[in-house]
């Protein structure tokens, strides 16, 4: 007779798991709300551009309200990119370190999600012990790459202003 | 009124894949599913197999799957299986186990999951004079639990289970729920780490197909999500 179960508990990765669904329900729904409809970043709402105006890099039109707190911030022949939107919130250091600190834990929480849940489709479809530990060690691998150069983004963001 | 019962039907000596045979059986809708196949076996064809003992839903031998559902044929009447005269009813052995002749599968690592969670009282202290006593509110917490009969349409139901064979699967699970949860029980230290591992708790997804298959209709899942709090708890 073959035995069942082994030492390792894996409790506390399907607590995290629930714990981070939980949250990314609201940093999704947060993370929307400033970085796609706040009153001061929106893009003019009637505004729809052509597929051909896409392929010239035509970008949208800014809220007069976003274009005239980037003008003022940037200079008066600044440009009006979703870039530069960033950078005006990046620019108060209070800001800064609130979205960084939030972005950075959207980041952590959304890896150890998505990547728990990866884990476990793999070792439904694997069925060898030996293929299983290779799919955990290059995915978790392949999370730590993405934790590394996202850390690299959100840290970075904005330090030439 | 008149059914097409068709049968899975496997015979491993006659070398030949498994195929789809159809009788035809005289019913009443208050007969049970079972009582087709007796027909069958009685009347029609000696050579059909399948597990039944008690008839009355507390033995669990007749557990298989039934219009694609895993039911107790015992417990199953035709009148909720066909709307009339020339349907059909089909009946194929529990999916994700070896078939060993049509209707009957190998349960051997079914009971070995079974005895894994080591399904029994665990209490060293010394016994009272008379018995272990359990307050009528204690035994609600397991009551539901108790009322499992190990016929295996839970387990044959779950597709983590199927996905993987060494996945304890639902019924070995519940039994480890009604003794880790039972006021007599001293075992959790012992029981709690076979569950929470790789070929435990974490690959129920909650899926539910173990309660819809349940014929004593218990509610799996909740007392599955119960024993992982358990062991969160009792890790952290």
């Amino acid at each position: 007779m073959r035995t069942y179960g082994t030492n390792r508990s894996n409790a506390l990765n399907w607590f995290l798991h629930r714990i981070t669904g939980t949250f990314l329900i609201f940093l999704l729904i947060t993370h929307f709300w400033v970085q796609h409809y706040d009153a001061q970043t929106a893009t003019v709402v009637a505004q729809t551009l052509s597929s051909e105006q896409i392929e010239q890099g035509v970008l949208p039109e800014y809220s007069s309200e976003a274009r005239a707190a980037v003008k003022a911030k940037f200079g008066p022949d600044a440009t009006v990119t979703p870039y530069d939107v960033v950078m005006l919130r990046l620019a108060d250091p209070v800001y800064a370190v609130l979205w960084k600190g939030f972005n950075i834990l959207f980041l952590i929480f959304a890896l150890h999600h998505g990547f728990y849940g990866l884990n476990n489709i793999l070792s439904d479809y694997i069925r060898n012990d030996m293929g299983r530990l290779v799919a955990r060690v290059l995915s978790w691998s392949l999370a730590l790459v993405l934790l590394v150069v996202g850390l690299y983004a959100v840290i970075t963001a904005g330090w030439t202003y | 009124m008149k059914l097409n019962v068709k049968v899975r039907r496997y015979d491993p000596e006659s070398g030949k894949p498994p195929y789809w045979a159809t009788y035809e059986v005289p019913a009443e809708p208050m007969d049970s599913a079972l009582s087709l196949l007796l027909h069958i076996k009685w009347h029609l064809d000696g050579t059909l197999t399948f597990r039944k003992s008690c008839a009355h839903g507390i033995c669990g031998s007749d557990a298989m799957q039934i219009n694609g559902e895993n039911k107790l044929a015992c417990s199953v009447l035709v009148q909720d299986l066909v709307k009339g005269d020339g349907d059909t009813i089909s009946f194929a052995p529990l999916p994700g186990s070896p078939v060993i002749k049509d209707l009957v599968i190998d349960q051997t690592r079914f009971f070995e999951k079974y005895r894994a969670v080591m399904p029994w009282l665990i209490n060293d202290t010394p016994p009272p004079e008379r018995e272990r006593l359990q307050s009528p509110e204690e035994h609600a917490i397991i009551e539901d639990a108790t009322k499992c009969i190990m016929c295996g349409a839970c387990t044959h139901s779950c597709p983590s289970t199927w996905a993987d064979p060494d996945y304890l699967g639902p019924a070995a699970m519940l039994k480890a729920y009604r003794y880790t949860f039972d006021s007599r029980d001293a075992g959790s230290a012992q029981r709690l780490p076979i569950v929470d591992s790789k070929d435990g708790l974490w690959k129920c997804y909650t899926i539910f197909n173990c309660v819809q298959a349940c014929p004593k209709e218990i509610d799996i899942t909740r007392w599955l999500s119960a024993l992982k709090r358990k062991a969160v708890t009792a890790q952290y």
